[in-house]
């Protein structure tokens, strides 16, 4: 459920919803169409859910739209979303044509509403095709990539890229995940709700609860990783880091994720992490539910350190998150952890275990740097991570696509 | 004196086009074919991005010679560069360009970076905003900016400059405007009195504001 904007503004203040507002009057009665492949789960959905209604409060007429689908087509897209992001994942002719059928039914339902539409965003690959499908279409039509495709495997780009260069503008979240397409590319990275479950103020009792849930012990420092049980997160590494500062400071470690009961190769490396962390009662692996928001709110909150200590990362959230609640951040020097950390002003970027080691045992030896460091990561995702900003870049682009894309400035 | 009308300004960042520089001699060529805008972003615009503002130097091309290429006395060379001291930005490619050739002519061996660490080229569209303010008099200047977002005190001291009359910021343009027998002159000379370029916005909020309070003072 997304909070009305009005209540967004003791966190950015006035001038902030003064910009939004202002952008809706512009694009006020604008037919405004998203386009994505599932209503619940996943990154995607959850920006929708609270885009929408923000953009129908600011005076659009906004709405989300899903595509249905079969489990062969989900198999296909997710192929294609793996292939993407660079796995050599072959795409069987056949899945081409569920992809194309599937997309073909679906747009006999939406075609009015498509064809109406001022400015239609499809997220993600699956819906592409619909595009192409829409030769009536009259509005401005905006491919939103939430992946990185800038080392896709080549065979399956090859036949999607045809289709994105139909589009009249694309986003991707930074310039290190684009391709080059024949349009304007707009750059809008994501953002987090400080209102939501994940991110709102907690109750100390709460917090004080999770602690006792998972047997923390409250005097002593706590490294905390929230992320999937996946290779690229490193949480191998992250054990590696804290027995080497285990030898010298008390730490405890908390390893927290989801997403491994229905996927192989998350179960592979929860076993990893388990065989690594052995009997340490010090190292708490949990494998969380997917709706378990406050609890890794609450964790977060607990934290003395947060670590992101990615090998391959796309935007980094959970930095984003850890910074929000004021937390130092040790992450990998990798993806968009790179715009978020900067070393000795929100946390530092690390190579190795070794090289985590030596962040925590200097920031727990140096607890006035954590605490300005805590306050300047705060402040820097207030002013550019939170969900006002990425709204306002999408009404921005809007304006700019429905007037000129190659305007350097305009007023409002 | 006429109202200063107090804007507010966000950027929309977009890919220019332009492929990225995997060493020093492509950057050198993507720097001398981009347009203005490009280069006007990565010296400029760097401020009200959404990255973390890099103490060390104030511009995309410094910071990356740096963290990238590795070559510090490039990124020393670069990050002095001062976008706002050329009368224009042909004048600043060509000094960019200029110690980029020198580099090039000292070193062996062309620094490039690794995969994933190349330069992206990219440019900007400015979005302006009423903030909804109004200034009535030059006293009431300092306490205005105390209270302006970084996107008013970037647009109206810094991007300013990039709008005719060239060179000047809004503030100053105003009071100049409002010139009533001189009394507008000790704020004009303590706005020209600041080294702004090397202040993030919020630094630079809180020095216009220390100087021109402290001008109030003093009467």
């Amino acid at each position: 459920m997304t909070s009305p904007l009005a209540a967004y503004e003791g966190i950015v203040g006035p001038a902030v919803l003064r910009q939004l507002r202002q952008l809706g009057e512009k694009l006020s009665g604008t037919r405004v169409v998203h386009v994505n492949s599932t209503r619940e789960g996943g990154g995607v959905a959850e920006i929708l859910e609270w885009m929408t209604p923000i953009m129908r409060e600011l005076g659009l007429d906004a709405s989300w739209e899903v595509i249905d689908g079969n489990h062969r087509f989900f198999e296909t897209t997710k192929s294609m979303h793996n292939s993407l992001q660079g796995a050599n994942v072959a795409i069987p002719v056949k899945g081409w044509k569920t992809y194309e059928d599937v997309n073909a039914r679906n747009f006999k339902r939406l075609r009015p509403i498509l064809e109406g539409a001022d400015i239609v965003f499809i997220h993600d690959p699956q819906p592409a095709p619909l595009l192409r499908l829409c030769t009536r279409r009259k509005g401005k039509w905006i491919w939103r990539a939430h992946i990185d495709i800038s080392r896709p495997f080549r065979p399956v780009w090859k036949s999607l890229r045809p289709t994105m260069e139909g589009y009249d503008a694309s986003i991707f979240s930074m310039a290190e995940f684009a391709q080059p397409l024949p349009h304007p590319q707009f750059l809008v990275p994501p953002s987090i709700d400080p209102l939501s479950e994940k991110n709102r103020d907690l109750a100390p009792a709460e917090i004080d609860a999770v602690r006792t849930e998972y047997g923390l012990d409250p005097s002593r420092p706590l490294l905390v990783q929230i992320s999937r049980f996946d290779r690229f997160k490193d949480p191998v590494g992250v054990i590696d880091a804290y027995r080497m500062v285990r030898k010298v400071s008390p730490v405890q470690l908390v390893l927290a994720g989801g997403g491994a009961t229905d996927d192989p190769e998350g179960k592979a490396v929860l076993d990893d992490v388990l065989e690594a962390a052995g009997n340490d009662p010090d190292v708490h692996v949990l494998l969380l539910p997917p709706g378990a928001h406050r609890t890794i709110n609450a964790l977060q909150r607990l934290a003395t350190i947060i670590l992101q200590k990615s090998t391959k990362e796309g935007f980094g959230l959970t930095v984003t998150e850890g910074m929000w609640k004021g937390k130092p951040i040790i992450g990998g020097d990798v993806g968009g952890i790179r715009l978020q950390v900067l070393n000795h002003q929100t946390g530092f970027l690390v190579n190795t275990p070794e090289g985590a080691a030596h962040r925590i045992r200097y920031l727990l030896h140096h607890r006035d740097d954590m605490e300005r460091m805590g306050t300047t990561g705060r402040e820097f995702v207030r002013e550019h991570f939170l969900l006002t900003r990425h709204i306002r870049e999408y009404l921005t682009l809007m304006l700019v696509t429905l007037r000129d894309t190659k305007a350097n400035m305009i007023e409002v | 004196m006429t109202p200063f009308e107090v804007k507010d300004c966000a950027l929309l960042a977009r890919m220019s086009g332009l492929p990225p520089a995997f060493n020093l001699r492509e950057l050198r060529e993507r720097v001398a074919a981009c347009s203005e805008n490009v280069l006007f972003h990565h010296y400029c615009e760097t401020t009200l991005r959404a990255t973390f503002d890099n103490p060390d130097y104030r511009n995309d091309f410094a910071v990356w010679s740096k963290l990238y290429l590795g070559d510090r006395v490039l990124a020393e060379r670069l990050g002095i560069l001062d976008p706002y001291s050329f009368p224009s930005l042909g004048e600043l490619r060509a000094a960019t360009l200029e110690v980029i050739d020198v580099r090039l002519g000292e070193l062996t061996m062309i620094p490039w970076a690794r995969p994933g660490d190349e330069f992206f080229f990219m440019e900007a569209t400015t979005v302006i905003f009423s903030a909804g303010i109004r200034i009535a008099h030059s006293s009431d200047l300092a306490d205005a900016i105390r209270k302006m977002t970084n996107g008013s005190v970037y647009f109206h001291f810094l991007e300013a400059r990039r709008r005719p009359p060239f060179g000047k910021d809004d503030f100053t343009s105003w009071l100049l405007e409002n010139e009533d027998g001189g009394r507008n002159r000790l704020y004009i000379e303590a706005l020209a009195s600041i080294d702004f370029y090397f202040h993030s916005l919020a630094d630079l909020r809180k020095e216009l504001a220390t100087l021109l309070s402290g001008l109030e003072e003093a009467k």
